[in-house]
């Protein structure tokens, strides 16, 4: 590796949130929406550090302080394993500077090493905020010896690295196998899909696991991933009993994979990428008829075409609502039969019934493809425009994927619901009605966030659906604060639950309507 | 002749106070080859971005056929086809996908869309490659399909910025004669080039634009006389930046 990966590096973090725009432009507008989108993260990171401050603060006011360690490394790997997992295919292979970066005098070991210390150190940031409250209050309670300040110091810069790295080789095998396919779009989606519905459940079981034995949730949670993720052993023993030599072991086995893993993608780095470029050329095409349709339809059926062609646009604006559904159906056929008798018992089957509506919309409200639905359309955006039709149907046309996407399954995931929940008439109908509201809301929503925030120059579709899309970060934010505050509300004061279940889609109803009004006023311009 | 494209006292003002263009007048008339010339940034890809409706302007007025692109854009894009300089096309669909959603677009006939496209995928020899992902295809397959996707709908005025770039020498010589067919029969064209010898041969009328401001407009004839093109415009140019 020589010099030139600081320069590959650098102009890879002009384009990370939108910094290069934020102190460059000239474009008023530009800089406020820049602006808008830092004080958006910056307010996500407060919330995230003071959630974390106050559960280890807790931990540690209990005498469970030497938890602390475990809790911090196995918390930092499951986001690092998530966020890795969702990105890795749109920022390691496959970019559209692909042809850019490599025929410059640099080796691949340099290419990939820059684009991996990317995503590592977006994981770094995420580390330190999962890791270095806990870490101080952890200081602050368990006065530990010195050694161990440097071994913290390092695992903040160590944690990331063994999670990031498993993801990272998941995507990557995902891109390797289905760029052998004809249908490689949707293949990589369906195998995206697969491991991101077993990584949500995988943890889910792991967090659940032995909770009913031990009464205190955070000691279960440590032991479980003292269980299942052996370096947060390491890293524990190395914190609580100043353990030169796991710390030292657990300094390997993050480094170690680490710079396997750059050597060996690197040395396949062309080969994969070559295989995701390659296309499908027949060239035997003859004439046939045409089938015509309205121009709603054509924007629509375009619209589909392009999610289904986009892994990590499909990925990310769909797995709210296939979530859903494995749930739903999980509630049926896997849930414990002796469950609706033990909470009709406990008096609590009332409360579940009415907030099961805001539950279900809580899984619609992260189901948003029209937050970047016009980000995505990037360098063809002049088509858009230029075409003969309104803006408004074109938005009519976004809209309609959405709900195309939230609603069939929407209604499947309620009709197991309703299963697995004896409900009344009026509850059932509102099982199916208010999900359905917020359905309609989150698409509206969605569109109008992205016409507002638009993110056209992207380098990978990565960056119109996920990094610093402010878009998809507020829809999908406003989304689920909408609907977890009603259902808060409905556990807090169960005598107004009928209001608030009758209020509040109203309200979202009306919500709706006013910011639809105001997306058919805007134009469409480059 | 009637006037296809007005352009009247058009202005364009950036953020940071940059006027890309200044007050500019032309007129295109039906069956006219209308050349738009000038060096980068002088303000042609504005022009015709305001012209196709793409981009939103404050002052002056742009005329189709009559129509407003301000006040009746969509009747505007109906009767218009563009063509960017560089034609970024949907890569998730294929070239016959394309077509047939710009046929939707533009409420071609059923009937009529096959044998369009067929005429002109056979004339710049695409047909065989409409049922490949556009992704696949080069750049000059790319600007071909755009061409196709321009041209089956037989639009009143064809609006191109920079048409030849891309083009092998076969696809550009069939690219001047259909820009002459549809002329002849009635339609417009509007496109910005630099390769002045091709606007020489082909335009009917031309203007060279400098800074955002029109420096010279009118037929071939009136503007070249016994020079060149590139002479006319090394002058023109030259005499504006001593002014």
């Amino acid at each position: 590796m020589n010099g030139k990966y600081k320069y590959l590096l650098r102009m890879q973090l002009y384009n990370l949130f939108g910094i290069n725009r934020l102190i460059h432009s000239r474009d008023k507008q530009e800089k406020q929406r820049s602006g808008v989108v830092i004080a958006f993260g910056l307010a996500a990171i407060a919330i995230l550090v003071i959630y974390t401050t106050k559960f280890s603060n807790d931990m540690a006011g209990a005498g469970l302080g030497e938890a602390l360690p475990t809790l911090m490394v196995a918390t930092c790997s499951l986001a690092a394993l998530v966020l890795t997992f969702v990105k890795s295919t749109g920022v390691l292979i496959g970019i559209k500077d692909y042809d850019m970066v490599m025929p410059m005098p640099v080796n691949t070991v340099s290419i990939v090493a820059s684009r991996i210390t990317l995503l590592y150190l977006t994981n770094l940031m995420i580390g330190f905020i999962t890791m270095l409250p806990s870490g101080i209050i952890y200081i602050v309670y368990e006065h530990p010896p010195i050694c161990s300040y440097l071994f913290f110091v390092c695992a903040l810069f160590l944690a990331p690295i063994i999670p990031m790295i498993i993801s990272l080789s998941a995507g990557v095998f995902i891109v390797a196998v289905s760029s052998r396919s004809r249908h490689k779009n949707t293949l990589s989606l369906v195998l995206s899909t697969i491991t991101v519905l077993v990584l949500v459940f995988a943890s889910a079981k792991t967090q659940s696991m032995d909770t009913a034995q031990i009464s205190n949730l955070g000691v279960a949670m440590a032991e479980t991933a003292n269980k299942f993720y052996p370096p947060a052993i390491l890293f524990t023993n190395a914190l609580l009993y100043s353990d030169w030599t796991s710390f030292a072991i657990f300094a390997a086995v993050s480094l170690l994979p680490g710079i396997a893993f750059i050597a060996i993608v690197s040395h396949y780095y062309k080969a994969l990428n070559t295989a995701v470029f390659s296309h499908y050329a027949k060239k035997d095409y003859k004439m046939g008829a045409l089938k015509a349709s309205s121009p709603f339809m054509a924007l629509y059926k375009k619209e589909f075409r392009r999610l289904s062609s986009c892994t990590i646009y499909a990925l990310n604006s769909c797995i709210g609502i296939v979530l859903l559904l494995v749930v739903a159906v999980m509630a049926v056929f896997f849930m414990p039969p002796s469950l609706p008798q033990q909470t009709q018992a406990a008096g609590i089957m009332d409360t579940i019934q009415n907030i099961l509506p805001f539950a279900l919309a809580i899984f619609v409200s992260m189901t948003s493809t029209t937050a970047a639905s016009l980000s995505l359309e990037g360098k063809n955006r002049w088509i858009m425009c230029s075409v003969p039709t309104q803006a408004r149907t074109v938005y009519h046309s976004k809209i309609a994927v959405n709900l195309t996407v939230i609603l069939p399954a929407l209604y499947v995931s309620a009709i197991f619901i309703r299963i697995a929940f004896p409900c009344s008439f009026m509850q059932t109908v509102l099982l199916f009605l208010i999900p359905t509201v917020y359905a309609f809301f989150i698409s509206v929503l969605g569109i109008y966030l992205n016409i507002k925030f638009p993110k056209y120059d992207w380098t990978s579709e990565y960056y119109a659906v996920k990094g610093g899309a402010i878009s998809v970060l507020a829809a999908v934010g406003g989304g689920m604060a909408s609907s977890f505050i009603p259902l808060y509300l409905c556990i807090l004061f169960p005598h107004y639950q009928m209001i608030i279940m009758l209020g509040i889609p109203c309200l979202i109803l009306l919500a709706t309507l006013a910011i639809y009004y105001k997306v058919c006023q805007t134009q469409l311009y480059v | 002749m009637n006037n296809v494209l007005e352009i009247k006292n058009f202005s364009k003002v950036y953020s940071g106070n940059k006027k890309a263009v200044d007050n500019l007048n032309l007129m295109v008339r039906a069956g006219e080859i209308h050349a738009f010339i000038g060096h980068n940034g002088a303000g042609k890809t504005t022009t015709i971005r305001a012209v196709v409706g793409i981009m939103d302007f404050d002052v002056g007025e742009i005329l189709i056929n009559g129509h407003s692109v301000k006040d009746e854009p969509v009747k505007c894009k109906s009767m218009t086809a563009f063509i960017p300089d560089n034609p970024d096309l949907y890569d998730y669909v294929t070239g016959i996908q394309y077509l047939n959603y710009m046929c939707d677009m533009f409420s071609v006939p059923a009937k009529e869309r096959v044998s369009r496209i067929q005429k002109y995928a056979d004339i710049l020899k695409l047909t065989h490659s409409l049922g490949d992902f556009i992704s696949s295809y080069s750049h000059g397959m790319k600007q071909k399909l755009a061409l196709i996707g321009a041209f089956i709908h037989s639009p009143q005025l064809i609006v191109l910025d920079e048409p030849f770039v891309g083009l092998d020498p076969e696809a550009t010589f069939h690219l001047k004669k259909m820009m002459r067919e549809l002329c002849d029969a009635g339609a417009a064209i509007f496109f910005s080039t630099h390769v002045l010898e091709v606007a020489e041969k082909l335009c009917d009328k031309v203007t060279i634009i400098h800074n955002g401001r029109m420096v010279v407009s009118g037929t071939m004839e009136e503007i070249k006389g016994s020079h060149s093109l590139e002479d006319v415009f090394m002058e023109v140019v030259e005499n504006e930046r001593q002014i």
